[in-house]
């Protein structure tokens, strides 16, 4: 008889005796040692407080649901919103080529696509934290992530000599000044050097400070903040000089980009440049930085054109762009018209004006903010005192005194 | 308080815009209750001379005096500025940095008395719906400013000590709510045992934050007005009620399909053989015609558990400190 039914087969007469004590006290006293013992005699190995069964239940009642709190909108409205329009740009994403690891040393990964990856820099960084995924419309995690989910590219928006064979000298010693940089602020996953080699820095079970407040959004749901659900890939360039991209960074971006999405079966639409995600919360705009605000070689890459994705930040938050995101970008991107579009239909539906509609998308990005913000806390909090106390020696006994 | 009682265990509710202490007097319970909250003012000798004289708890410090607990509502009035909280949806604020203080000097005043070793019961919230970690600090801190104090402490989930205070006619066996100022809290218990806990961050303070930011009052006011005048029979007579009498929809709204949702997916929850009672409970609670508001609202879902009854806690501010009383008693 499993533990369950051992407790509902017993419990009649356990609750039967209860009622015939007065007391309130006594009588809850008499309960809980009761249906203790019950679990105790149906052979649960665990000295839990609560029965087995409770924390299964418990267990199953913790599964967030699709409940919407902290907006300032009516339930149904909030409902509503959940549900995502349809998209009728979207374009059926390559698949990756299956890559595997053919070879490996101290120094180096060499992979079945080609891809040799440099490990002299790599370091640990922060361990990659458990991130949450909202849903479209809700403020409460759906769920828990533990992998990479996709891929940020960035610029270094370092220093570029010309690419020149008299300039190699000051090329390889810049590039190794980078790595420097980079290593020491664990800022990326990899580094792309200008003569395309590849760089491991921060270990991909780590996370990297590469996206800082972003945003992106796929079937899955939404990410708020990056940098332990996204690996980030940094190209050495400049976003105002992308044509110093060499033909050598951009074939190993595409071999690292296969290796990364094959062994993460990361989706082509979460392969996205660091202008697509980032936000700035105190103005509530995008592009906070804009490395590859455009031009990024998509198709090179292996890649649909991203930049046609609308802009989750937009439709999902309420951010705005303004005119020097425009200037940056070089025109309009589909992604952004796209997003646009959405925000005005969805407000449309719910018989709001587009103002309106925003402040409620806005009230919903920062009520997240503020929760992911109070978790850190909690989170460098928990950690500081663990600190503390693994600093402290242990307690001596009164013999070893 | 004193301690000049039978027995020496104390409950105590931390809520988000209340502290409660529970006590039994002889046959009675006595409670004290503070607002969780402050307000900070230049230091002067004559303003500190006054609240000592008058018995206001403060505290003074580098160029300031803080008041808190009940007084702290009627500085802020005077100031014309808003209260500061220490906690917020059910926890320690991470951005008040008074917060550890704040809480930790509230208690101190009002756990007077000798404390070594005595037990103590307090509440904490469930955790919210897909935030699971997110109270292990709040408890834990919790823990060591009691300890700190002298005292044995334990916690009780907040929806538990409503089913612990109301549920004795049942057994311990039903489903116990805590509307209050950050969370609401719900608890369905069998036998004194809870089955499903969990809690939303949609009560007082949102309807006091959202009603404020369509009418343009501060939340301060919109809270009295809340407390003080509305209720949720006939026709609103101003602009106020009638916001936040949509808020309250919404809240409640939110809750019964929080209930709903947590309750159908509990496929493994004791098959009860009658229906369950409901309790309502917190100052959210309060206004007249809460009770039908949201019996009516449940009434239109298709609920998984049967309920026999709802009905609001016989003192709804005080419920969770009586509960955690009681639960201190018990393990007594």
């Amino acid at each position: 008889m499993n533990t369950r039914r051992f407790i509902l087969k017993a419990a009649p007469a356990v609750e039967r005796h209860a009622g015939r004590i007065p007391d309130p006290v006594k009588r809850l006293r008499y309960l809980r040692c009761e249906m203790a013992l019950l679990q105790r005699r149906a052979g649960a190995a665990r000295p839990a407080r609560y029965l087995n069964w409770v924390v299964i239940v418990a267990a199953f009642a913790v599964v967030p649901g699709p409940i919407p709190t902290g907006t300032a909108e009516t339930f149904a409205r909030e409902r509503e919103l959940v549900i995502p329009i349809p998209d009728s740009s979207s374009v059926v994403p390559p698949a990756a080529p299956r890559v595997w690891r053919v070879e490996t040393s101290n120094s180096f990964e060499l992979y079945s696509n080609g891809l040799r990856v440099d490990l002299t820099f790599a370091v640990h960084n922060r361990p990659r934290a458990r991130y949450p995924i909202f849903p479209l419309g809700g403020v409460v995690a759906a769920k828990y992530g533990t992998a990479p989910v996709g891929i940020v590219y960035h610029t270094t928006e370092s220093q570029l000599p010309p690419f020149q064979e008299d300039k190699t000298r000051v090329l390889k010693r810049l590039g190794r000044n980078l790595l420097e940089m980079i290593r020491r602020e664990g800022s990326y996953h990899y580094l792309i050097d200008r003569f395309g080699r590849v760089f491991r820095i921060v270990d991909e079970s780590d996370a990297a400070n590469h996206a800082g407040s972003s945003v992106w959004a796929d079937a899955g749901g939404i990410y708020v903040n990056l940098n332990d659900s996204f690996l980030g890939v940094a190209v050495e360039g400049q976003t105002g000089a992308v044509g110093e991209v060499t033909p050598a960074q951009i074939s190993a971006a595409k071999v690292l980009t296969e290796m990364l999405r094959s062994r993460y079966h990361i989706a082509a639409e979460d392969c996205i440049t660091h202008a697509q995600v980032s936000v700035n919360p105190l103005n509530m705009r995008i592009g906070a930085h804009v490395d590859w605000a455009g031009k990024f070689p998509f198709a090179e890459v292996g890649l649909p054109d991203n930049y046609a994705i609308p802009l989750p930040s937009l439709y999902a938050f309420g951010f705005d762009h303004d005119a020097t995101f425009l200037e940056v970008t070089g025109g309009r991107w589909k992604g952004l018209n796209l997003a646009e579009e959405r925000v005005e239909r969805q407000a449309a539906a719910q018989g709001l004006s587009g103002v309106r509609f925003k402040a409620i998308l806005r009230r919903r990005y920062k009520d997240i903010a503020a929760a992911l913000k109070q978790q850190a806390a909690q989170d460098a909090a928990a950690t500081s005192v663990l600190d503390t106390t693994a600093a402290q020696p242990p307690a001596r006994g009164k013999g070893e005194e | 308080m004193s301690q000049e009682s039978k027995n020496p265990v104390l409950g105590l509710d931390v809520g988000t815009s209340r502290i409660v202490v529970a006590e039994r007097a002889n046959d009675d319970i006595r409670y004290e209750s503070q607002l969780n909250a402050f307000v900070t003012l230049p230091y002067s000798k004559i303003t500190e001379a006054v609240l000592e004289r008058k018995k206001i708890p403060h505290t003074a410090r580098m160029g300031e005096i803080i008041v808190h607990g009940n007084e702290s509502e009627k500085f802020a009035g005077l100031l014309n500025a808003e209260m500061r909280r220490p906690m917020t949806r059910g926890v320690l604020d991470p951005k008040e940095p008074e917060s550890l203080g704040i809480v930790r000097q509230m208690l101190a005043s009002m756990l007077t008395g000798d404390r070594n070793g005595r037990k103590l019961c307090y509440s904490v919230p469930a955790a919210p719906l897909g935030a699971e970690d997110s109270l292990t600090y709040h408890e834990a801190t919790l823990r060591q400013i009691l300890t700190d104090l002298g005292y044995q402490p334990t916690s009780i989930n907040e929806g538990l000590a409503v089913i612990y205070s109301e549920l004795e006619s049942s057994n311990y066996t039903g489903i116990g709510i805590s509307c209050g100022g950050g969370l609401c809290n719900v608890c369905l218990a069998y036998l004194s045992v809870p089955v499903v806990s969990f809690s939303i961050a949609k009560a007082g303070d949102y309807i006091d934050a959202s009603a404020a930011s369509v009418t343009g009052e501060r939340a301060n006011l919109i809270r009295l007005a809340k407390e003080s005048s509305f209720h949720f029979n006939g026709a609103f007579s101003d602009k106020v009620h009638q916001v936040i009498s949509v808020y309250y929809d919404d809240m409640i709204r939110s809750l019964v399909s929080a209930l709903k949702d947590a309750f159908a997916r509990t496929s493994h929850a004791p098959a009860f053989n009658r229906p369950v009672p409901m309790v309502l409970s917190g100052g959210t609670a309060l206004p007249k015609g809460f009770r039908d508001r949201f019996e009516k609202i449940l009434g239109e879902q298709d609920f998984p558990v049967k309920v026999s009854e709802i009905r609001l806690a016989q003192n709804p501010l005080c419920s969770t400190a009586k509960g955690a009383l009681i639960c201190a008693l018990s393990d007594s």
